[in-house]
């Protein structure tokens, strides 16, 4: 059965030129699991925006959309709140009230269920989304994975037939994003919700969808399963064949033929036939490393203990690191294990209550603000906003320079120059919040880089990017890092990490277990690496990038 | 915090019991209500929150009783019964003693009943009570109490940003720092207003708005809540008779006078225990039940 009908539907937003969506014609079926791609602003949200009439937004509007047969509008607004199931892409924003039951049956007081028919329904998403053991807890206490499951939860509970959902694990760690896919294939599988998603994170959702969906620039260019689409998206060479699972590109770079693997499974498989019989030189792995570096050390830590309160367990223990000047050094592992504090530690914010820390030979905790945060130490936060502060990205830049004696032309040719560097020229005029995620990532980091840092620390800057602005920001840091610039990165990103950190260091349980060169770290890892290097660690451990993996491939006759 | 089994009951009759005890401690300076609503708000607060609740009575109550006891008779010379002369001629008056003792008591009573009503009365029991109302309302407090966190959470990120570019509001000369900290609440405004849209839509994607709007909670009301709620009904309305009789007044100036003590008299100061000690009755119960539960097994 036909649940959406999508017919030649063409959107504009009130005073813009070009149309978001240009003659998109769908047709989604029930029970399927419809997965859309794009670059960021290719139109995906507001696409998205149309399946559910409450947030449809304003605009010049022509075709049609059906739901289950009649045109979408014509629906009672009861039956479209609760079978048209809505989750966006903040796990935070989208909790309304304090607690976890709250929230759960917040959905069913709307629609004005009996306070039995609640504890029912309430009950039932509970066990069935294993919420029961904190379901009395306050949303405050939960991690963003667990706030994104009681997003899907309090949906689920008024009983959709569609389930539509907006980049759900855009802000989610790589762990937690895995096991909200898994629920949603779950959901899939065992209840034959009908799942609608946009995501771009596609390695682990690809397996589980049915179709694949590309859009560019509003209208659809690529619609069919998942293998078939990555493939004509190689044969039309388009820019977002950089975001398929690796498996798909090896195998494209390698010169395709043969359907293309989509997992790792597959990939494993698919590459022990190719290079079947050819003997490969493989590659010890060289797990020392403690390499001559004659750098001069730009950051240290020696013995460093920390705790958040005086009865609180210890967050960090017995931490040792040290960067050298001009390194790129990425910092991996889970969520909780003391990243994020090891990098207030390293700027100064949080003090240890044992151990050392230098920076430039300084202990930051004593040093004047003044002085370190200018020409030495530069922090890019982990969400970008919290730095803007006026009405255009222009002033914002230009208030950075604002304490500096520098004459006007002077402050003016440093910004041209960062806004040349961080390619904002077209964005000057907007107001930060008005950019995307990648774009704001690079105005905060030209904001930063006005203050002439020698070190960069960066908290996540992946997070939420899709491959396109990846790409772009890992070029603007090499670029930097070219310059002389050190760079101390903090990453979920295996794959970013891999292909653009010198030297990596996985934390657990607040110190670092195991420090490299990239790629003799994730070569000496089995399970903490890159999918390239899952896929032919078994030819070559030290094959970590796609594009080695390629190479392997060229090379053996 | 040890389990209080007074907290599991549905919270109209929390609600009821404390708005009852809250009431009468104040209205009620007769020295024999006093002492009882005393001791049990003492006891009640031991059971609820033990060492600590020792350490705030005599750390803070006890000091606090004995200041509000001699604060009253310096400046008050009402009274009939004078004991001596000040050296500025002022007399200090029996009367005038034991009214500043009698009001002390009162502020310390009421005040630890306070605390026993944030240790049972939670967040989310208020909201319900609340919710009964007005319903609109009881969603409000939700909503407050999950942005509350939120937003100071928020702002410790905010500053915490401001800081590694050297403008914090703990950094530079005063004037620099009070710009810094409005710059801080500016970023914080612009933040609040833009993620509250996404809140918004994610509201009105589950329905929020459709007419008749019901309000679902946790609590049920069974026969042990009512039998409670009974039980305190007909101990209220002795006290308030006894009230009504004169038992429970006491007239302090010019010279002291109060009911002599009589058999209705004690009806209604038992009534008053019993009230007061509700709580601390119902746990000892349960602990002897449970340990007759525990012995058999």
């Amino acid at each position: 059965m036909e649940i959406y009908r999508i017919e030649n539907l063409t959107f504009s937003f009130p005073e813009q030129e070009n149309s978001a969506l240009s003659s998109i014609d769908l047709s989604i079926r029930s029970g399927e699991f419809v997965t859309i791609c794009g670059k960021s602003g290719c139109g995906k949200s507001t696409l998205l925006r149309h399946l559910k009439p409450a947030l449809t937004p304003h605009g010049r509007r022509e075709g049609e959309i059906l739901y289950r047969g009649k045109t979408i509008g014509e629906w009672d607004a009861r039956t479209l709140a609760s079978e048209i199931g809505y989750v966006l892409q903040s796990p935070d924003n989208q909790i309304v009230t304090d607690k976890v039951w709250h929230e759960l049956a917040f959905g069913l007081e709307s629609l004005g269920f009996d306070t039995p028919t609640i504890r029912l329904r309430v009950a039932e998403m509970a066990s069935f989304f294993g919420i029961q053991t904190w379901f009395r807890r306050d949303v405050a206490e939960l991690s963003g994975g667990q706030k994104q499951l009681l997003n899907l939860a309090s949906v689920m509970a008024m009983h959709p037939a569609v389930l539509v959902l907006d980049e759900p694990t855009s802000q989610l760690d790589p762990i937690a994003a895995a096991e909200f896919l898994g629920t949603l294939s779950k959901i899939n599988r065992e209840l034959g919700t009908t799942i609608v998603l946009t995501e771009h994170r596609l390695e682990e959702v690809l397996p589980v969808s049915d179709r694949l969906i590309v859009l560019d620039q509003g209208s659809v260019i690529a619609d069919d399963t998942p293998r078939a689409a990555g493939e004509k998206l190689q044969r039309l060479e388009h820019p977002m064949f950089r975001s398929m699972p690796s498996p798909m590109r090896i195998h494209a770079g390698v010169g395709g033929g043969t359907p293309a693997p989509l997992t790792v499974k597959e990939g494993r498989q698919w590459l022990d036939g190719v290079l079947a019989g050819t003997p490969i030189e493989k590659r010890e792995v060289d797990h020392r490393s403690d390499k001559e570096d004659k750098r001069p050390v730009a950051i240290e830590l020696k013995d460093v203990w920390f705790k958040f309160d005086k009865h609180a367990p210890d967050t960090i223990k017995d931490l040792s690191l040290k960067v050298r000047e001009g390194q790129f050094f990425g910092i991996v592992g889970g969520n909780g294990t003391g990243k994020t504090t090891t990098l207030s530690l390293i700027s100064g914010i949080l003090k240890p209550y044992r151990g050392k820390i230098r920076v430039g030979g300084e202990d930051p905790s004593q040093a004047r603000p003044g002085k370190l945060f200018r020409g030495r130490l530069g922090v890019l936060p982990q969400n970008p906003q919290a730095l803007f502060v006026k009405k255009t990205v222009e002033l914002d830049l230009l208030e950075m320079l604002a304490g500096e004696k520098l004459s006007a032309e002077r402050k003016e040719e440093r910004i041209r120059e960062v806004v040349r560097f961080a390619e904002l020229e077209s964005l000057l005029q907007s107001h930060p919040y008005d950019l995307s995620g990648g774009e704001q990532q690079r105005a905060a980091l030209a904001k930063v880089l006005l203050l002439e840092p020698t070190v960069l620390l960066l908290d996540e800057p992946t997070k939420g990017l899709d491959g396109f602005f990846k790409e772009k920001l890992g070029e603007l840091l090499k670029r930097l890092n070219e310059e002389g610039k050190t760079i101390v990165m903090v990453s979920h990103d295996i794959e970013f990490c891999a292909k653009y950190a010198e030297e990596c260091a996985m934390f657990f349980d607040g110190s670092v277990i195991s420090s490299n060169q990239t790629a003799e770290f994730f070569a000496g890892n089995s399970f903490y690496t890159t999918s390239a290097n899952r896929m032919a660690r078994h030819l070559d451990p030290m094959a970590v990038t796609e594009e080695e993996v390629i190479r392997l491939c060229r090379t053996s006759p | 915090m040890k389990r209080d089994a007074f907290s599991g009951y549905h919270p109209i009759v929390n609600f009821v019991y404390f708005a009852a005890v809250i009431a009468f401690g104040m209205l009620f300076m007769h020295p024999v209500f006093q002492g009882i609503a005393l001791a049990s708000s003492v006891i009640y607060s031991l059971m609820l929150k033990g060492m600590r609740a020792l350490k705030f009575n005599l750390l803070y109550m006890l000091p606090l009783l004995l200041i509000a006891a001699l604060i009253n008779p310096a400046f008050n010379h009402a009274g009939v019964t004078i004991l001596f002369y000040l050296k500025n001629g002022n007399p200090i008056t029996l009367e005038s003693i034991l009214y500043g003792i009698a009001a002390a008591v009162m502020l310390v009573t009421v005040i630890i009943w306070f605390s026993c009503y944030n240790a049972v009365m939670t967040s989310d029991k208020f909201i319900y009570l609340f919710g009964r109302i007005l319903p609109a309302l009881s969603l409000i407090f939700s909503m407050v109490l999950r942005f509350v966190p939120r937003y100071k959470n928020q702002i410790r990120k905010i500053s915490h940003a401001q800081r590694s570019v050297g403008r914090d509001a703990t950094q530079g000369s005063p004037l620099q720092r009070a710009r810094n900290g409005i710059r801080i609440v500016s970023i914080m405004t612009t933040w609040a207003l833009e993620n509250a849209i996404e809140t918004a839509d994610s509201m009105k994607a589950r329905g929020y708005g459709l007419p008749n709007r019901t309000s679902f909670s946790l609590y049920r009301f069974d026969s042990r809540d009512r039998l409670t709620l009974g039980l305190q009904a007909v101990l209220i309305a002795v006290i308030l008779a006894g009230a009504a009789l004169g038992e429970n007044t006491i007239r302090f100036f010019p010279s002291i006078r109060m009911e002599p003590i009589a058999p209705f008299g004690g009806i209604v100061y038992a009534a008053y225990g019993a009230l007061c000690l509700l709580p601390v009755g119902i746990q000892i119960m349960e602990d002897i039940k449970w340990r007759s539960i525990a012995s058999r097994i």
